[in-house]
Parts: structure tokens; C-alpha cells; sequence
């Protein structure tokens, strides 16, 4: 059994890690595995004041601070009941826009351009592309001063309050802001044609749903009251676990979300593809010149489409700086009587959308959900290093598969404070899938054979189930019997094994326990009848199946098993029954 | 400059990542700061990392995982100078605000049911210190720019660091500003470990105490001060508490004693 394991991912933000484990042909596992320790925030701002939540709940990620103070700002407005002036709004949209800038200049030229390149790291690179270092560190320069002229800090600033600014900035600072941004515009639009025009690999490429803030009025931005999908459909604000759906898995201390049972994306590649037709002015003609249908497919388009929100910010903040210094009144701080409510914030921060919601009952913090977007990327993080990492196995280019993960994972820019270091393989041993089945068989599973007759190799599923019933096992179902949808029901909580052959390009006879969900994920190993099964069960359910495979050397007509086959029947017959 | 440079490692434990966030933000500095020293270890900036004896270590966050504790002990081993950095490596952090262990268990289990996790066991937020000596602790959340270079520089030179021992009062004075206390505002200035610049006090902001608490403070003096104002005794305890970890629940149990 053979790991390709990233322990540590580097460059990215946290500490996390991804493990892909290869049994001949096949990927049997890929986790994304976050070892960021439990901080239990959610329940630390519980029995505190709303402004001690606000203070709180942005340390949960140093990166993406401003996003946090925004949306726990707009959760607990929305909670207590609480208007704010334009040019407060107006304010805290120029903070959001310093945080992008900041966060996705870091992100494109310090993290992601020197895989691209071939450098370690960007201080290395810069012997290379001094001027792109240089001005790039000035452009996340310029990001951090917007987020300290307007919230006190770099990182951690407190001046937005609910209600409110503590303190508002001077029309100096504000002039300095929007003609920074203008002296910056020959370098973003470099920036926009260097990542846009980048020659990103088609490894990997897969349809996603992708899912961002509804900004409203037919624009592009970065905060709404709804959130909208790729599919067209919206949910309201207070509706957004209708979405996200979250769960747990084992191998992380961060939660995962699942919308109808399939992992989605959330991020910069989310917006552009869901907004990109709504942007205007230069992002617009950009947008138009480099946007291409692979963009819809493939994560690591995820780095064009921040030089694009860089490009989109840019334009975004002389704009803003206008409109603000239109309103020369500087409204206080909006005072509030309201000692209870519920309320829901949504935000984009960099990486995707950000979801808090409170609820406050007299005058504390009584209950807390805050959704992240690396928190909302994992499943997809992890699906994406599947497929690739199962292509370039198919390729022959096992040898890519590590750096390739990394890769993905990148593209993401996952956060991994919020939720995640990276990427590993390993081989499985030959008896891999009999350890898997003996932990498998702790939790009563119920298995069952699928095949057809007269087809020669192709009936070894329905083969060991019947030896499986003779031998005296209980819960074992053939393929024809799970008709009966009332045996499908009865079966939460345990795990489901498919008995099936499967082409996995291997010798015949070769066994392999397979995660079910990596067979939707992957064309090459799909059987006739699994789709109309797996849409008969529900997420729980998938997530707990596996397909125990069998290589058949024909699946041709006939009437008998190759050897081989036979002799996996038996062994495994065996390793049940003992 | 000395011939051999010193050999920096800069790791991360669970937290906001902030400290090697703010260290990635010395934008001007950066360069010189990857030249001063051997940087062999920094997650966030490099991928070419090499986990072998140092001379300085540089640790964020707080331990809150089996994993990360052995992480630390063996950083410990291969480092002649450990640093604690940022408030959550100092003092364990807003998470390590659970002080009580039953409360935190039932804490976890409300977040995470009761799943078996795989990959690491969950350890109850502490600063690092719990578990290693530190030589030195830079704190904040995050640690100040000012602070961490003028400790960097020195530490490059062969010297010990000089940090502020005093509370946040001092440089709001320096700054000018009215007291909030004056006005009736629950500011944690006069408990709070002084190097942000007093930045929520010059925004008419009130210091939450993010930094964490001044050895020498007079926490009972400010507890009374803030009763007469009329603010209730829990609101006054959970933010004394909400920034400063393990660090005061002596003055907690002292507290609990005095009220019975």
C-alpha cells in the first residue's frame, strides 16, 4: 500500500494535509486532512455581548479578518435590528476591498506563482521576476493600509463596531486611498494577463455546482442578502443551511457542507462563474477577452479569476472613495435597545463565502453557527485530488500525482486557520482491503451482489452473495432485491458494500474495497446499474458505501469465472466468514 | 554581522495563523529578514522546509491537539531558543478561555458530537509553556510589527529581546487620549500587556485586551471600579477573561474565595 502524502502543506495559510493511497490502478483514498486543532470558537462568544463576539469571531482567521468583522457585524445588525447610514455600508465595502486586495495579491504571487514558475518560494523567485515581486508586495502593501486606515489594524483591527466606525477616516487618507489605487492600474492589468493567460493544466477537469453571495440589483460584489447557485437558484439569507448542510468526517477537525449529497465550490472561481456576466467597465472586457468554458471545470482557474477581483477591486475603490467623500456628515455610532433576535450574516471573504448567524437573548450571545468557506471547499478540495490523482494514475504519470494535489489544494487558497498544510501518496498493500473490510465489518454492514448472468466474469458479485447466504451470513441482498425500496430504508447507519467486478486495469482477480463515491467521481470505473441505486440513497448512505471489486479478465458472454476471479470469490468468501 | 547566521524556525499551532501572518506583512523587511538568518522553517512563505537543529523557534498558537504536542517537544529538542508568539502561544488564546476542563469537554461535544476522530485527539487549549520551557514571549494578537523586528534584530545581533512590561494605559497617554474609563466605557487598558500603540483607544475603540494581561496589573482595583460604574459582574469577568487564557485564573480563584 503506497501514501503520496503532503504532511505539511506549505504556502498555504494553517495546517493541514492531503493523502491519496494507490492500490495498483486504482486511488482508494484521498483525505483532506485538517490537523488545526479544535478552538471551539463557536462556543466561546456564547453568554458574551454582541460586542465582544464581534472582537472575538474574526480571530478566527488572521487572513481574512475584515471578512469576519463584516459578516458578524451584518449578523448582528440584522439580529438587533440595526440600520446603518451609506456611508457606513459604503465604508466598510472599502475595507472589504483592502482585504482582497491584500489577501489575493499574497495569494497569486506569493503562494501560487512559483509552482507556475518553478521556485520554492517567492523570496527565491524574485532573482527571477524582481519587478513582479516587488510591485506585487507593494499592491498587498497597499491592501493592509486600506484595512488599517479604516478598521485600526492590519490584522485584528476593531474600529468597525455594530453600528458603526469608532473612528472615521481623515479626506486625506481617503484622497491618498483612491489615488494609490489609480497610480497601481498598469500592474493589475499585467496581473490580470499573466494569471489569466497562465497554461494551467487540464488535470483536473470536472463540472461543479458553485455557490457565492446574490449581491443584488444585477451587480457584481462581495455581500448580499441571498445566496446564489450556478444553477440559478437562490436562498435567503436565513435559509443558508438549506445549502450547506454540514457534517463531520473523522479525519478533521473541520466541519464539511454537501448540497443534495454533491461537494460544491465557493471562492473567486465560484463568483466569476456565477457573476463574471454582470461585471463592468475594464474587469468586464477582461472578463470577455480570457473566459473560456474550462474556467466552469477546472480549480485551478481559481488564480485567473483573483487577478480578475484584483482588477475588479482596483476599479472598485476610487469608485467607492467618490462616493464616500460625497458624504461629508460622519453619523455616530447607531445605539440599540434591542436585547433579543436572530440574525444572519453573508459575506465573501477571498476564499468563498462566509456565513455567521447568531442568536442573542437578553442581551447575550445565547447561539452561534459560522460557516467558512475552506469549511465549505473540503469536499471538492478532496474530490478535485481524486480525479486528478486517478487521471494521472490512468496517464502513467504517477510520479505528478503528489505535486499535482498540491496544486489543487492551492488553488483553493484554503484557509486553513479557518478549518486547514499538504500532499502525500501511498501505495496499498495487496492485503489493503482486508484490513478495510475488517473495520467495515465491526459496524454490521449489509452487502450486496450485483452482476449479470450468462456474462461470464460478470457475475462474481452475484456469485459470492449467493455463497455468501449458503456459507450463512445474514444481510446479504442480491442486485434484483433491493427493488424493494423498504430494504434501502432499513439500512441507516450501516455501511453498504457493493460485491461487483470492476475494470480497474489490473490483472484478473486483483481486489480492491473502493469508497463509492469515487466511482461517481470517476467515468472509468462506472457500472450500468449504480445510478439507479445511488439515487435511492440518501448522503449518509453514500458516504458509508464502498464497492468491493473483483477484476475480471471478461466480462464477454460465457458461463463460467476465469480462474482468477474464482479464486478472489473464495478468498474473500473466506475473509468474511472468519 | 556575525559569519554564521542564525538558523530561524517559524511554526505554526492551532490559531488565527496572524503571528506568521503579520511576519509575511513586513513587506519592506521581508527580504532582509529571509537574508539576516536561515529561515529553515516557515509554512506560510516557503516549501522548501528543513526540520533539523535551530538556534531560534519561533512558535504560534496554542497546543490543542495530541499531534501538536509532540510537534512541540520536538521543536523543543532541536531548539536552542524557544519564542512564544502571539497571545495564543503565550497565554493559549481566546480558545483557551474554557479555563474548567468538564466545561470545555462539554463544549467539544457540542460542536462535534461524538465523533472518534482519526487523525489526531483533541487536547484542551494551552499556551505552550504547558508543556516546554520558553525563553521568551512576544506577545499579541497579533504580535506588533515594531515589536517582533526590533526582537528579530536583536535576537540576529546576539542580544536578549526588550519587551514592554507595561500596560496599555501607558502609550494611550503618549497618544494623547481622553480616558474611556472617564467615560463610563469598559476599557481593559490598565490590565493590558502595552505594544499595539493603544490602537482601539486612539479609534475611540475600548481595549478588549487582546494582547493579554500585565503581570504587575491591579485586576481587583479595576473589577471595583468597573462594579461602581455599574457594569454586572459576569459581563466584567468574561471580558477580563476573553483574551488572557490561563494567566489569571489565580485572581479567578482568589476572586470565587472573596465572594463566598
Amino acid at each position: 500500500m503506497k501514501t503520496i502524502s503532503i504532511d505539511h502543506l506549505p504556502r498555504v495559510e494553517g495546517n493541514g494535509g492531503v493523502f491519496a493511497t494507490i492500490d495498483g490502478h486504482v486511488i482508494t483514498e484521498v483525505k483532506l486532512v485538517i490537523n488545526e486543532g479544535p478552538r471551539l470558537i463557536e462556543r466561546l462568544t456564547v453568554g458574551k455581548t454582541p460586542e465582544e463576539d464581534v472582537s472575538i469571531a474574526p480571530r478566527i482567521c488572521a487572513i481574512c479578518t475584515v471578512s469576519h468583522k463584516n459578516a458578524a457585524i451584518r449578523a448582528m445588525e440584522n439580529a438587533l435590528g440595526i440600520k446603518v447610514q451609506p456611508k457606513i455600508t459604503l465604508l466598510r465595502e472599502l475595507a472589504h476591498m483592502g482585504e482582497f486586495i491584500e489577501s489575493h495579491s499574497l495569494h497569486v504571487y506569493y503562494l501560487a506563482l512559483p509552482d507556475y514558475v518553478g521556485f520554492p518560494n517567492a523570496i527565491a523567485m524574485a532573482s527571477k521576476f524582481p519587478f513582479e515581486v516587488k510591485i506585487a508586495l507593494e499592491m498587498k502593501q497597499f491592501g493592509n493600509a486600506i484595512m488599517k486606515i479604516l478598521n485600526g489594524r492590519m490584522i485584528h483591527g476593531e474600529n468597525m463596531v455594530i453600528g458603526g466606525f469608532g473612528l472615521f477616516p481623515t479626506r486625506e487618507d481617503l484622497v491618498w486611498i483612491k489615488n494609490r489605487a489609480i497610480q497601481f492600474m498598469p500592474f493589475v492589468f499585467r496581473t490580470v494577463e499573466l494569471f489569466c493567460g497562465l497554461d494551467y493544466p487540464t488535470v483536473p477537469e470536472s463540472d461543479t455546482l458553485y455557490a457565492c453571495c446574490e449581491p443584488g440589483n444585477g451587480q457584481y460584489g462581495l455581500w448580499g442578502e441571498e445566496i446564489i447557485l450556478s444553477t440559478g437558484q437562490k436562498f435567503a439569507r436565513d435559509d443558508y443551511k438549506s445549502l450547506t448542510n454540514e457534517f463531520l468526517v473523522p479525519h478533521s477537525f473541520c466541519k464539511r457542507s454537501r448540497y443534495k449529497g454533491n461537494p460544491y465550490s465557493v471562492g473567486a472561481l465560484a463568483r466569476v462563474n456565477v457573476l463574471g456576466e454582470r461585471l463592468q467597465g475594464e474587469s468586464a472586457k477582461m472578463y470577455k477577452k480570457y473566459f473560456s468554458p474550462r474556467w466552469k471545470k477546472n480549480p485551478l482557474f481559481h488564480n485567473a479569476a483573483q487577478a480578475l477581483e484584483i482588477l475588479y477591486s482596483f476599479e472598485k475603490v476610487p469608485e467607492l472613495v467618490d462616493e464616500i467623500l460625497a458624504l461629508p456628515e460622519n453619523p455616530p455610532v447607531v445605539p440599540y435597545k434591542t436585547k433579543n433576535g436572530k440574525g444572519t450574516g453573508l459575506v465573501e471573504a477571498p476564499r468563498g463565502l462566509l456565513i455567521h448567524h447568531y442568536e442573542v437573548k437578553d442581551g447575550l450571545v445565547s447561539d452561534v453557527d459560522i460557516i467558512t468557506p475552506t469549511a465549505q471547499n473540503a469536499e471538492d478540495i478532496e474530490r478535485y485530488c481524486y480525479v486528478a490523482a486517478q487521471k494521472l494514475l490512468d496517464e502513467g504519470k504517477e510520479d505528478a500525482i503528489r505535486d499535482r494535489m498540491d496544486l489543487v489544494v492551492r488553488a483553493f487558497d484554503p484557509c486553513v486557520s479557518c478549518s486547514v498544510h499538504m500532499a502525500e501518496v501511498k501505495h496499498a498493500s495487496s492485503d489493503d482491503w482486508k484490513k478495510k473490510l475488517a473495520d467495515l465489518q465491526t459496524a454490521g454492514p449489509v452487502f450486496i451482489g450485483i452482476g449479470k448472468e450468462g456474462r461470464s466474469d460478470d457475475r462474481a458479485g452475484l456469485d459470492l452473495a449467493e455463497k455468501m447466504r449458503e456459507a450463512g451470513l445474514e444481510n446479504v441482498y442480491l442486485e434484483s432485491d433491493i427493488e424493494e425500496d423498504h430494504i434501502l430504508e432499513g439500512l441507516t447507519g450501516r455501511p453498504l458494500i457493493f460485491l461487483d467486478v470492476v475494470n480497474m486495469g489490473e490483472p484478473a482477480g486483483k481486489i480492491a474495497l473502493l469508497p463509492l463515491q469515487h466511482v461517481f467521481w470517476n467515468a472509468v470505473l462506472s457500472h450500468r446499474l449504480l445510478p439507479a441505486v445511488s439515487n435511492r440513497l440518501t448522503l449518509d448512505q453514500i458516504k458509508n458505501a464502498y464497492i468491493l471489486g473483483i477484476q475480471p479478465e471478461s466480462i464477454e458472454e460465457g458461463s463460467r469465472l476465469s480462474d482468477g476471479v474464482r479464486e478472489a470469490v473464495e478468498k474473500i468468501l473466506e475473509e468474511i466468514t472468519n | 554581522m556575525p559569519k554564521d547566521k542564525l538558523k530561524i524556525g517559524i511554526y505554526e499551532l492551532t490559531g488565527c495563523a496572524g503571528d506568521a501572518l503579520l511576519i509575511v506583512d513586513c513587506e519592506e523587511e521581508l527580504v532582509n529578514i529571509f537574508t539576516a538568518a536561515n529561515i529553515e522553517v516557515f509554512l506560510m512563505a516557503k516549501s522548501d522546509n528543513r526540520h533539523g537543529e535551530l538556534d531560534v523557534a519561533l512558535v504560534e498558537g496554542s497546543v490543542s491537539t495530541e499531534k501538536e504536542k509532540e510537534e512541540l517537544l520536538d521543536i523543543r529538542k532541536r531548539a536552542r531558543v524557544v519564542v512564544a508568539i502571539g497571545g495564543c502561544a503565550c497565554v493559549g488564546g481566546p480558545q483557551a478561555a474554557f479555563l474548567d476542563k468538564k466545561e470545555w469537554e462539554k463544549n467539544l461535544k457540542k460542536v462535534y458530537g461524538n465523533i472518534e476522530f482519526s487523525h489526531s485527539q483533541p487536547l484542551q487549549s494551552k499556551p505552550i509553556d504547558a508543556y516546554i520551557k520558553v525563553d521568551y514571549y512576544l506577545p499579541g494578537c497579533p504580535i506588533g510589527k515594531a515589536q517582533f523586528l526590533s526582537t528579530f534584530t536583536r535576537m540576529v545581533n546576539g542580544n536578549p529581546p526588550e519587551l514592554f512590561r507595561f500596560p496599555v494605559c501607558v502609550e494611550c497617554k503618549w497618544h494623547e487620549n481622553d480616558c474611556l474609563l472617564n467615560k463610563d466605557i469598559l476599557c481593559l487598558g490598565p490590565l493590558t500587556l502595552a505594544g499595539c500603540g493603544s490602537v482601539c483607544p486612539n479609534f475611540n475603540v475600548p481595549c478588549f485586551g487582546c494582547w493579554g494581561p500585565t503581570e504587575e496589573a491591579n485586576r481587583t482595583s479595576e473589577y471595583h471600579l468597573l462594579r461602581e460604574k455599574g457594569f454586572d459582574t459576569e459581563v466584567i469577568k468574561n471580558r477580563m477573561a476573553n483574551y488572557s487564557g490561563t494567566r489569571i485564573t489565580e485572581f479567578f480563584e482568589q476572586f470565587r474565595k472573596e465572594k463566598r
